[in-house]
């Protein structure tokens, strides 16, 4: 860990400097997976986000220096990227509930989608 | 058709598709695109030549189509404008899971509810549309999606998602009088108190129900039902020209070949 890393703000309203940025992250993207991993292999929402969420993990666990794993993600600051992955992880929770990957529920009426 | 997915997908070239495949055939016709070549053609042709397929649009087709792959339970169909923007028409029941996951997926993050409002489409199924626009601040992209209801079918409110929709909702209940369920503070917002009706349905007629006066001998305003000099007539506002000579349905037949690649019978 770089000891001399001081971040005084985030310079964003409402979001506060993290502590432990990397170990956060970790956290929940190995939650996010394991509840991806309750869902049919086929889904593209799993294979979707099990693709950015194991990109993003490798390169957390890979990179120490937090400004150079920030560039490295390129989503902002890793306060931002905290954000996103807590955003995704209570996704993937509803996602699960949901099951948007089933076939159309209800196909549209004729003529509701037709312009003029 | 096979699928419902392979529908909705192949439904996303609505209208991006037949421009493509017209701008491939005039490549193999003709390399360059000189102005005499341009005068050639017809009005409609022309435009679609000029109109240029830059990467921000391609892109964005291109997530309408990862959308929709995701979500395909509720997806009807993604489209792009003519003005190239990305809507998705979804089922009414859809609205709270599109609109989470549009704001919550790492790839989307779409935060912000720029606006929602209602268009009044009598004679559809649904007479309603109801409209959300979305930005996302991160990727710099918008995104339009669409539901339909009509005035007995209540929706779900996109309050839980976007709090901001709490007043837009009370705007499209006040206009039109579609009813969102679990809405926490469902009342008029923008018209008068005691008012009645919903003045921006198409059958509301423009002088309204009621005017208002003030009354010398009462001291105060009165509210009484118009009274008109004349009496009502209906006028015939069929218009004699064509108004969307590009919508005829012989027209769109061509389209629908075009997009299914086969050649058409003329051009």
């Amino acid at each position: 860990m770089a000891s001399t890393y001081v971040k005084r703000s985030t310079a964003l309203v409402g979001l506060a400097v993290s502590k432990a940025p990397r170990e956060a992250l970790t956290k929940l993207y190995k939650e996010t997976l394991e509840v991806l991993g309750s869902m049919p292999k086929s889904a593209q929402y799993r294979i979707h986000t099990e693709q950015i969420t194991k990109q993003r993990l490798g390169l957390v666990e890979q990179e120490s220096d937090v400004p150079t794993l920030e560039k490295k993600l390129g989503a902002g600051q890793i306060e931002e990227v905290i954000k996103q992955a807590e955003d995704e992880f209570s996704l993937a929770k509803k996602m699960q509930e949901w099951q948007p990957w089933e076939p159309l529920q209800n196909p549209p009426p004729a003529d509701q989608w037709k312009w003029p | 058709m096979a699928s419902t997915k392979i529908r909705s997908l192949l439904k996303l070239g609505a209208i991006a598709g037949p421009r493509v495949l017209l701008r491939n055939q005039y490549k193999c016709s003709k390399p360059f695109c000189t102005p005499a070549f341009l005068s050639q053609h017809s009005r409609k042709l022309s435009t679609d030549v000029a109109v240029k397929e830059d990467a921000a649009v391609a892109q964005l087709s291109e997530f309408g189509q990862y959308v929709a792959s995701i979500l395909p339970k509720y997806i009807q169909q993604a489209q792009m404008t003519q003005t190239n923007e990305l809507e998705l028409l979804i089922a009414p029941e859809g609205i709270i899971p599109v609109l989470t996951f549009l704001k919550d997926h790492t790839n989307a993050q779409y935060k912000s509810l720029a606006d929602q409002t209602a268009v009044d489409k009598l004679g559809k199924p649904y007479r309603f549309e109801i409209v959300y626009n979305l930005l996302s601040l991160r990727y710099n992209s918008r995104i339009r999606v669409k539901t339909y209801t009509d005035e007995l079918t209540a929706i779900d409110s996109a309050d839980p998602v976007f709090k901001i929709s709490n007043w837009y909702e009370r705007e499209i209940w006040d206009m039109y009088g579609v009813f969102f369920a679990d809405h926490p503070d469902l009342r008029r917002i923008l018209t008068d108190y005691g008012f009645e009706g919903h003045p921006f349905r198409k059958d509301f007629p423009l002088t309204g129900y009621v005017e208002v006066r003030y009354d010398d001998e009462l001291k105060r305003v009165v509210c009484e039902p118009i009274e008109m000099a004349q009496e009502f007539r209906r006028f015939d506002f069929q218009t004699p020209w064509e108004n969307f000579p590009e919508h005829r349905p012989e027209i769109e037949a061509v389209q629908q070949q075009l997009l299914k690649g086969d050649k058409p019978e003329k051009s």
